[in-house]
């Protein structure tokens, strides 16, 4: 099969991003925009048309892996530039292009206005690139590029407003953990080629048999790639970037939640499962910190006044879910939700950015209210893409959120612990989920929802930062002068349309028992994997988790109703009688705090100790002093030498020659 | 005539030059003593010529006399330069470069 496609997959992103970064200032208007999109949609054609080529393929023939060219080829490496095309890149590739299209065509509008209009699509095509080299990487080599690359991308969009203080620190705070990341990463699959000799993933899948159960150097080397895939995927405790990383442009915001970025780590997990499948005690990490991330990310979810905050908290939540199924062998149910998440987290983002539009930039709910009325359209995305997220059937949610849960129950042991926990994550999700749309949307019209209702946008005399209040005027590194709500703009309404329709209608493609698509395509990749087959959850379980999961969605979206909307001051009743649970919450179990004790003052002090005290004593005092004290010493010794006076050179001339003849005289 | 009388000579012509630089001051002098000590090497790189009967101890004393022409160029220069800018024409007062 040829894989021309599947380069032009990644060259067209690439080309998008130098083109419009050559050219950022003379492009007019929004042609960067619309170039930028145009990049990235064709990317998606030419992965659909990927997609089929390899659907053309004989099922044993359906990882083609293409070489470009080799990087460096000597003795005992083989670092070349290799893309691995198999149903799980395939469905990658598919997901990303096609929902980072939407994203593109949304921001068409939304960055309207913005001084940095051409530089915002550049940034945001290399983003898409990077993750798209990350996903079709044949090799550790290319991977290890790719997540870098991702990780660099993310840190120039986070903080895409350079001149907010808030968005810079988010950036590096995202960066510095995101390399944290790519340290363990690297590391790890150093552990694994030491065994292996080879950076294939082909070649090194075909050797994992070698290692026995629980190998010791496969369990550190799996552990150091599951800190790269938590660092990436914001799972704990290296997930505090990932709201702060809520400074970036709202469909930044969407793209690094939905389609780029923190899937990664699911990505990684699931395209390393010949490894864990013969490595149970990395796997178990992997699933425990998954589950965990999942509960207390959901409820942090609870306590936040953020629109996006609550979102980004959510996407934390999911992907616990997925990093928990990708770990435990539910790798259909992990990619499923992979799928369904992308549509309907980029759908809440979009919607998010439409009401922050409408609130003239303004993000915290505790001002929002009643724009049911102001913006049918956004409340109905709303409404299709928490129903989602909520599990509620028939929504792609339900399925893929109910495939991951049954397959682990179907697993036995103590993933059963897990699966508990994922219930009563399902129930978290769907409280926080609907407290952030009913207090949006419903209860009584605040100004901006009055004004829009008779047809004037809303309009900020004075620029905000809505982290810290702090005024902003709004030239290039502040966020322009427009905002633009869905109801009134083409390009947003289009994206938010499809991804709606993708969001209710996308768990369609895997109903247990009914329809099986997604397991049959993937089943090349996972052919020889011990669970995929042998997971499958039986009907009666299939019909109890499902009911067990409409149940507690259900129950979920009743307690929201009855606190924020038929009782309306419940909530902060309860905040009054439980102030502790109230404050662990809303200082997000305090995390920050605890890495800030543990590793940032540490690091600092050392950092202060280095600058006072080794530097000024050992380096200064001992190394380049005791250097220059011997020369200076040695110097001062030679100087006497150096009289200045001509007759006295003569004589030592003289002499010396004298005293050479003489000694050959004497020898001689 | 046996080449050591050449040779007395040449030796005599050098120690008288290099006590000359070493003793005098004044670089002009110094100079003078220096043409006579590479004219006693000259004396003698003849007189071994002539007692082997070959040339290369004459062609070395041309090349010799050539760096000497060279040099005294050069030095007179030297002095010349220092007269102009009415630096004292003494060799010990010119010790600028002293350690």
């Amino acid at each position: 099969m040829s894989t021309t496609s599947a380069w032009l997959v990644l060259a067209l992103p690439l080309a998008g991003t130098i083109l419009i970064a050559l050219g950022f200032k003379a492009w007019p208007g929004r042609t960067a925009g619309w170039l930028g999109t145009a990049a990235i949609f064709a990317s998606f054609v030419f992965a659909v048309i990927t997609f089929l080529d390899l659907q053309d393929q004989d099922e044993h023939h359906r990882q083609v892996v293409s070489t470009l060219f080799d990087y460096a080829n000597t003795v005992g490496v083989d670092a070349k530039l290799t893309i691995l095309v198999d149903p799980l890149s395939v469905l990658m590739i598919l997901v990303v292009t096609g929902v980072s299209a939407l994203i593109h065509l949304y921001s068409v509008t939304y960055m309207t206005g913005d001084r940095g209009f051409a530089r915002y699509f550049a940034y945001l095509n290399f983003f898409v690139f990077s993750m798209l080299l990350l996903v079709l990487a044949g090799n550790f080599f290319v991977l290890i590029i790719g997540w870098a690359f991702v990780g660099a991308a993310s840190y120039l969009l986070i903080s895409f407003w350079y001149r907010r203080k808030t968005a810079t620190a988010a950036g590096i705070k995202a960066f510095v953990i995101n390399v944290v990341g790519d340290i363990g990463l690297t590391l790890g699959a150093f552990f694994i080629f030491k065994h292996t000799g080879t950076l294939d993933f082909l070649g090194t899948f075909e050797q994992a048999g070698e290692f026995g159960t629980n190998n010791g150097d496969l369990v550190a080397g799996l552990i150091l790639l599951l800190v790269g895939a938590f660092a990436k995927s914001a799972q704990m405790p290296f997930h505090t970037w990932l709201a702060d990383a809520m400074e970036g442009p709202t469909p930044v915001s969407s793209l690094i939640h939905a389609a780029t970025m923190v899937t990664a780590g699911v990505y990684l997990i699931a395209r390393m499962w010949p490894l864990f499948e013969i490595t149970p005690a990395a796997a178990a990490v992997g699933a425990v910190v998954g589950c965990a991330t999942l509960f207390i990310a959901a409820t942090i979810g609870l306590a936040a006044t953020d629109i996006k905050r609550v979102i980004a908290w959510s996407t934390m939540s999911q992907i616990g879910y997925m990093v928990m199924a990708v770990s435990s062998g539910a790798y259909v149910g992990g990619m499923f939700h992979f799928m369904t998440h992308a549509f309907f987290k980029a759908l809440l983002f979009m919607g998010a950015g439409s009401v922050i539009g409408a609130m003239a930039g303004a993000q915290t709910m505790d001002k929002m209210g009643g724009f049911r009325r102001a913006m049918p359209f956004t409340f109905g995305c709303m409404v299709v893409g928490g129903l989602a997220l909520a599990g509620i059937p028939p929504f792609s949610g339900f399925f893929s959120k109910d495939e991951i849960l049954a397959l682990l129950a179907d697993r036995g042991g103590w993933h059963v612990a897990l699966v508990v926990v994922g219930y009563l994550g399902a129930f978290i999700t769907a409280i926080y989920t609907f407290r952030m749309i009913f207090r949006v949307f419903l209860g009584d019209p605040v100004p901006e929802a009055r004004e829009l209702e008779q047809g004037h946008l809303a309009h900020a005399e004075v620029h905000v930062n809505p982290t810290d209040g702090e005024v902003e005027d709004t030239d290039v590194g502040f966020p322009g002068p427009e905002h633009f709500i869905a109801e009134r703009e083409a390009p947003m309404k289009v994206a938010m349309g499809l991804l709606a329709i993708l969001a209710a209608v996308g768990g369609l493609v895997y109903i247990p028992h009914v329809t099986s698509w997604l397991h049959d395509f993937l089943h090349p990749t996972f052919a020889e994997s011990r669970y995929f087959e042998e997971l499958e959850p039986s009907g009666t379980l299939t019909i109890v988790g499902m009911l067990i999961g409409t149940a507690v969605g259900l129950a979920g979206i009743a307690v929201a109703y009855s606190i924020w909307v038929r009782r309306p001051g419940t909530a902060a009743r309860w905040q009054a009688r439980f102030p502790a649970v109230y404050r662990l919450l809303h200082n997000k179990w305090y995390f920050d705090e605890i890495l800030d004790a543990l590793f940032v003052r540490p690091a600092a002090l050392l950092g202060r100790f280095a600058q006072s005290t080794f530097e000024r004593f050992v380096v200064n005092g001992a190394i380049v002093g005791g250097a220059t004290n011997i020369v200076r010493a040695g110097s001062q010794a030679v100087r006497a030498a150096q009289t200045g006076l001509l007759r006295s050179y003569a004589a030592t001339l003289l002499l010396g020659v004298a005293a050479v003849i003489l000694y050959f005289l004497i020898r001689s | 005539m046996p080449i050591e009388w050449y040779l007395v000579v040449s030796a005599l012509i050098f120690s008288v030059g290099a006590a000359g630089v070493l003793t005098r001051r004044s670089p002009l002098v110094v100079l003078l003593c220096l043409e006579l000590m590479l004219n006693a090497g000259n004396l003698a790189l003849i007189a071994f010529s002539r007692m082997w009967g070959n040339g290369d101890g004459q062609t070395f004393a041309v090349i010799v006399m050539v760096v000497a022409a060279c040099e005294v160029v050069i030095g007179l220069g030297l002095i010349v330069a220092m007269y102009r800018r009415r630096l004292p024409i003494d060799v010990d007062d010119l010790r600028e470069l002293h350690g």
